[in-house]
């Protein structure tokens, strides 16, 4: 190139923003990387390529600071630099945009974008004007169309992007690595992105840009380096190579492997899939695969595959097509109803979706099947143990035996596990997703072979990898995917060759583009006609529901709106209020809080006692809040450095802490008198209105401040939000949990200073629990009421009055106190279904 | 890596691996030596039969507590489900109900409120810790609705010709043996049954593992997991007629201490087996362990307060154990 010729012509050397030396970096049994040098130069787009495993997430770990090399040297802006950590990179002047960076999505995208480097006055206070300027500029370079007030998680997968790169152009960096940024983009949402990459080159950005995607590289960027097992083929200026030279350097020539294919009559049509679509990842997909055939389906990460997959099993859910097994239509609802349809699903993620890690080999094995083994729901245990070692010899399972727990067990005898478990059932359609990743060659074969084996006796196979050489070798007929679409059918399995799927999968389909563009647009446009009323609903639902409620409560009980009651009610609100803020505060970073309501009541059996020593209500309400500040630092020690959840650090702590109270008091009630000063926190009025509840205000408003305003309360929402995401970004977890559980602690022990004032003593019995319901109930619901659906003081606060305010309705309508504690609990359950928009997972607990 | 821990572990100590393992139940027996030497009644056979015949009531509970926590669920309405069932028993028998009716209704009960959670936790989503504690809320205003504000409802002061079948099961005997006991045996039975030979402790294992993995696995994990709270709901009914049946009286919210005991006997018992897992056999040494704790801490005279502080200090310690052995 240009720069080339004239660094040539003159003397002084080009300017190299990163140059490794030599660098080599061994895990055991692999070499990662072998040897590599490259230089980037300043101001340029350097694309890494490779095939996956080829070394360069590796590379770039050691880049970032991730992995240490075991030799070679890094030059950043020509002076040599030590990374030791994922900081000190950045301090380099390395930044990072990941494959679908995590973001906090509750944060808008200025904080988003300046979390962890945050623009401060004295005080810890956020300058929030600068940082919104600072990020508006940033925007502008990313020519983001979107304000820095706008909520993440408003944001389309494509604006994620800008927002983090801008958040990595704010660390100025002497290089910026964009990982994979296109893998989950539409084609017209990554070429708006080429543009910005484009115009960020002409700033004198330099960019590293690893992608799979050929056609994409060769458009953008200025030089290529290819790496292949461990080592640097060669570095090459875009302007002297063809893309078939690329897809040549890429692939390679490796030692071919053993393929153990074999030639199987392959019969009817088994599986029949008809204009499959799934949202954007799937547009259309027509297959079919025949009795004995194996289908191979190539593609990059990114391109549907697996998503074809889940939503063959129903762990998706289609929006439409057609699918038939030996001509019966099947649309499962889950995977289990596919499994009675015939379909068996080798998950892509072994260790996440695959394998149960702590069961023996013997239970992973049968477990699809398990009722096979028995009657009324009663295992023969011996049947079942034969059905699992016969699979263990047929899969030559190493080590020989169905009891060690598959944990031990090497990836590639994993990995004949999970296949292992449906080779007992009924199942005809075999999905086979990557199963060859991080499996030994040994394996390998075994695998492939029981593929054929499959195969032969009659089963449909798909065999999805972005291993273009197996997929080359095994199928009988191959399919191109990209982009969620077929994108080439191959019916001659010899024009499959491992250099043609690669030239099919990483190009971008020219034709269509336009058509798809506009269909993607109509669709997003439909869409956000339609959840405009849902959004409205789901943001101020809480707001009309808690209005509609007093709204009947005062044309029922028309005395409830009488003044004097509603400063009752006001009074008899903020105690609850208080403890609720407590909570809320330990909720927002810490995880968990079970002894929220016993550590009030510690507290204000702690200052009544003060009292009744003889020392002030300065002593008391010192003394209520140090114990409670203790308490949230013994729990923070528990759950941060003995790592024991949350639920059980804080439901240990619950009990200890109702012990102390008990031995404190004697169990006898520790009642007050002749303290009008003390019991004015509680209990005065100032004009109508009850000092209990100006502190209230006071406390949330200064609350508010700490949480919202401050360096402080941003990272403990960070941490509390997305601790990934935080991490990524240097904001560890355990300061911040620390400081939740500190603060809420405080705040819980001065709540019972107030429940002390309030009530003139402290009560015998230990009610730590029924104050923990009345404040969950309150901080949930009044984290329905927040804009981005989060923990909030505010919010906790009028749903602490709210439910005051439904309490004293309720009894004025005749309506026992003895229903309140079960009407709390309703309202606790409610304001959590209400915060589960889409329907999760099941409400698993950790426990351990 | 992995393959480098096994190793490590293989070559250890032996006396430290056994000290790993058999460390705990050593430390169980050692503290009831102590009370034992301080104590000597604490051994005598009259209050050992005692503390069986308490300690089946909790051990029941117990299991269910600890075959939905095997399955990283938690149930923090079990105390109060069987409060409520022992309460219904005895206000149908006050009323005069026949025996089957005192016995299957507050079961059913039982089993629909665990049915009730299930379908909570499970089906909508509701984490568990807050679906359960919304249950236990609402039995708790049902209680107190029913007995116009916590009324013991006292069974003792009937004619014993109406109660004496009832009582059977918490005062009687079948022989030297107490029938309550006889009752935590046929439930530790039945239990072991079916946390190891059916298909659901597979299913369960599987949830409770990686729930993701046993999706996509074919199974039905939202049954299996709601399964897990009905059978919590029916073990606590069971436990909580049983309890009326041996005090002869329903206090309502009286069975509420349970909760935190049951707790310390499901956390207690991960230590006796040597990965750190929820098992049965561990909940019923658990139990056993717990009510002697809180027998030998009544002989000293020492009351609730240090039953209450013992507990919620053993669970710490149980999980700190544990988080050491697996850092380890």
């Amino acid at each position: 190139m240009s720069i080339a010729s004239s660094a040539a012509a003159s003397a002084a050397p080009i300017r190299m923003a990163v140059e490794c030396r030599s660098i080599r970096k061994a895990f055991p049994g692999v070499l990662a990387l072998d040897d590599v040098s490259l230089s980037i130069r300043q101001g340029e787009i350097h694309a890494l390529l490779g095939q996956n495993g080829a070394g360069k997430s590796t590379l770039v770990k050691v880049l970032t600071g991730v992995y240490q090399p075991e030799e070679g040297r890094i030059f950043i802006d020509g002076k040599e630099v030590r990374l030791r950590d994922v900081r000190e990179a950045e301090a380099n002047g390395i930044a990072i945009v990941h494959q679908d960076q995590p973001l906090i999505a509750q944060f808008d995208v200025t904080s988003n974008a300046l979390l962890g480097n945050e623009l401060v006055r004295i005080g810890g206070l956020l300058d929030r004007k600068a940082m919104r300027s600072r990020v508006q500029e940033a925007l502008d370079r990313v020519q983001a169309d979107f304000s820095p007030d706008t909520l993440v998680r408003d944001l389309s997968v494509a604006q994620r992007a800008q927002v983090s790169i801008a958040a990595a152009l704010l660390r100025n960096p002497t290089a910026l690595i964009l990982d994979e940024p296109t893998a989950s983009l539409s084609d017209k949402e990554a070429e708006r992105l080429f543009g910005i990459i484009r115009a960020l080159r002409s700033q004198g950005v330099t960019i590293i840009y690893i992608s799979h995607y050929l056609d994409e590289v060769l458009n953008l960027v200025d030089r290529i380096s290819v790496l292949r097992d461990g080592k640097l083929v060669a570095t090459v200026s875009v302007s002297e190579v063809a893309r078939s030279d690329l897809v040549r350097m890429i692939v390679g020539r490796d030692v071919s492997q053993l393929y153990p294919k074999e030639k199987v009559a392959i019969g009817a049509p088994l599986l029949e899939v008809r204009g499959l679509t799934l949202g954007s990842t799937l547009h259309g997909i027509d297959l079919t695969v025949r009795r004995g055939e194996i289908l191979g389906i190539a593609g990059l990460v990114g391109a549907g595959r697996s998503e074809l997959a889940l939503t063959l099993v129903g762990a998706l859910t289609r929006d439409s097509g057609t699918v038939t097994i030996d001509g019966k239509p099947s649309n499962p609802a889950d995977p289990r109803i596919a499994k009675e349809h015939g379909f068996a699903l080798i998950p892509e993620d072994r260790r996440h979706e695959g394998l149960i890690a702590d069961l023996a080999v013997r239970e992973n094995l049968t477990l699809p099947n398990i009722s096979r083994w028995a009657r009324f729901g009663l295992l023969n245990w011996r049947a079942e143990a034969a059905a699992a070692r016969e699979l263990v010899t047929r899969l030559d399972i190493q080590p020989p035996s169905i009891k060690p727990q598959i944990r031990n067990l090497s990836g590639g005898n994993q990995q004949k596990v999970v296949v292992g478990r449906w080779l007992t059932g009924e199942s005809r359609v075999f999905l086979f997703d990557e199963p060859t990743t991080g499996v030994d060659v040994g394996s390998k074969i075994e695998i492939y072979r029981q593929m054929v084996e499959l195969a032969r006796s009659g089963a449909a196979v798909i065999f999805i990898s972005s291993d273009f050489e197996e997929i080359s070798a095994m199928c009988d007929r191959t399919m191109v995917m990209q982009k969620g679409r077929i994108s080439k059918v191959i019916e001659d399995q010899r024009e499959a060759t491992p250099e043609a799927l690669l030239f099919w999968a990483s190009g971008s389909a020219e034709s269509e583009k336009a058509e798809r563009a506009e269909a993607e647009d109509a669709n997003t446009e439909k869409a956000s006609s339609r959840s405009v009323a849902k959004r409205a609903l789901s943001r101020w639902g809480t707001v009309i529901g808690m209005l509609l409620v007093v709204g009947a409560i005062a044309a029922l009980a028309p005395q409830f709106v009488a003044p004097g009651n509603i400063f009752d009610v006001l009074k008899q609100g903020s105690v609850l209020a208080f403890i609720a803020l407590g909570l809320t505060v330990v909720l927002i970073a810490g995880g968990f809080d079970m002894s929220a309501g016993a550590a009030s009541q510690f507290a204000a059996n702690i200052a009544a006692g003060t009292l009744l020593s003889g020392f002030g209500s300065v002593a008391a309400i010192a003394l209520g809040g140090a114990f409670g500040f203790v308490i949230g630092a013994i729990n923070a020690g528990l759950v941060l450095v003995l790592r024991i959840p949350a639920f059980v650090a804080t439901l240990g702590m619950m009990f200890v802490i109702m012990g102390a109270t008990l031995l404190f008091n004697g169990g006898q009630a520790l009642t007050l008198s002749n303290m009008p000063g003390f019991f004015f926190l509680g209990q005065g009025y100032v004009g109508p209105v009850p000092f209990v509840f100006i502190l209230l205000v006071a406390f949330t408003l200064g609350l508010h401040v700490v949480l919202k305003k401050t360096r402080l309360g941003l990272r403990m929402y960070a941490v509390g939000q997305n601790a990934a995401a935080a991490a990524l970004r240097g904001v560890g977890q355990s300061r911040y949990a620390f400081a939740s559980f500190a603060l809420g602690g405080l705040v819980l022990g001065l709540a019972g200073v107030v429940l002390a004032a309030y009530s003139y003593g402290a009560s015998a019995m230990a009610t730590g629990i029924d104050f923990l319901i009345s404040a969950l109930a309150a901080t949930f619901l009044g984290s329905t009421i927040s804009r981005a659906g989060e923990l909030d003081v505010i919010g906790t606060v009028i749903a602490a009055i709210f439910l005051a305010s439904l309490s004293n309705g309720l009894i004025l309508m005749g309506v026992s106190n003895q229903a309140l504690p079960g009407i709390q609990g309703i309202v606790l359950v409610l304001s959590i279904l209400l915060g589960l928009s889409r329907k999760r997972g099941i409400g698993q607990v950790l426990i351990f | 890596m992995q393959s480098a821990t096994t190793v490590r572990r293989a070559s250890e100590p032996f006396l430290l691996d056994q000290l790993r393992a058999y460390g705990p139940i050593l430390g169980m027996i050692l503290i009831l030596v102590v009370f034992a030497i301080l104590k000597p009644a604490f051994l005598s056979v009259a209050n050992i039969g005692n503390v069986l015949h308490q300690s089946s009531i909790l051990i029941i509970m117990s299991f269910g507590l600890a075959v939905v926590m095997a399955m990283r669920g938690v149930d923090l309405s079990i105390a109060q489900i069987a409060d409520a069932a022992g309460l219904l028993a005895a206000v149908l028998l006050l009323h005069g109900q026949p025996l089957w009716i005192v016995f299957t209704l507050p079961i059913a009960f039982g089993l629909f409120a665990g049915l009730v959670n299930g379908l909570l936790v499970a089906y909508a989503g509701v984490p568990a810790i807050i679906g359960t504690l919304g249950m236990m809320f609402v039995i708790r205003s049902g209680e107190l609705l029913m007995t116009n504000g916590a009324e013991p409802q006292i069974l003792f002061t009937l004619p014993r010709g109406l109660t004496r079948n009832f009582f059977f099961v918490g005062q009687g005997s079948i022989g030297p043996f107490s029938a309550l006991v006889l009752l935590g045996v046929v439930v530790f039975i039945a239990m072991m049954v079916v946390t190891r030979l059916t298909t659901f402790a597979r299913r369960a294992r599987a949830v409770g593992g990686n729930a993701r993995a046993a999706y996509l696995a074919g199974i039905n994990i939202r049954a299996v997991f709601a399964g897990g709270f009905v059978l919590a709901g029916l073990l606590a009914s069971i436990a909580g007629v049983a309890l009326v049946s041996r005090t002869s009286i329903a206090v309502p919210r009286g069975a509420e201490p349970y909760l935190l005991d049951a707790f310390a006997a499901v956390y207690l018992g991960t230590l006796l087996s040597r990965r750190g897992d929820i098992t049965i056999w561990g909940t019923l040494l658990g139990g056993l362990f717990i009510t002697f704790l809180s027998n030998g801490l009544t002989l000293l005279g020492l009351g609730a307060p240090y039953r209450f502080a013992l507990n919620g200090g053993f669970i710490l310690l149980a999980m700190a154990i544990g988080a050491l052995k697996r850092n380890h």
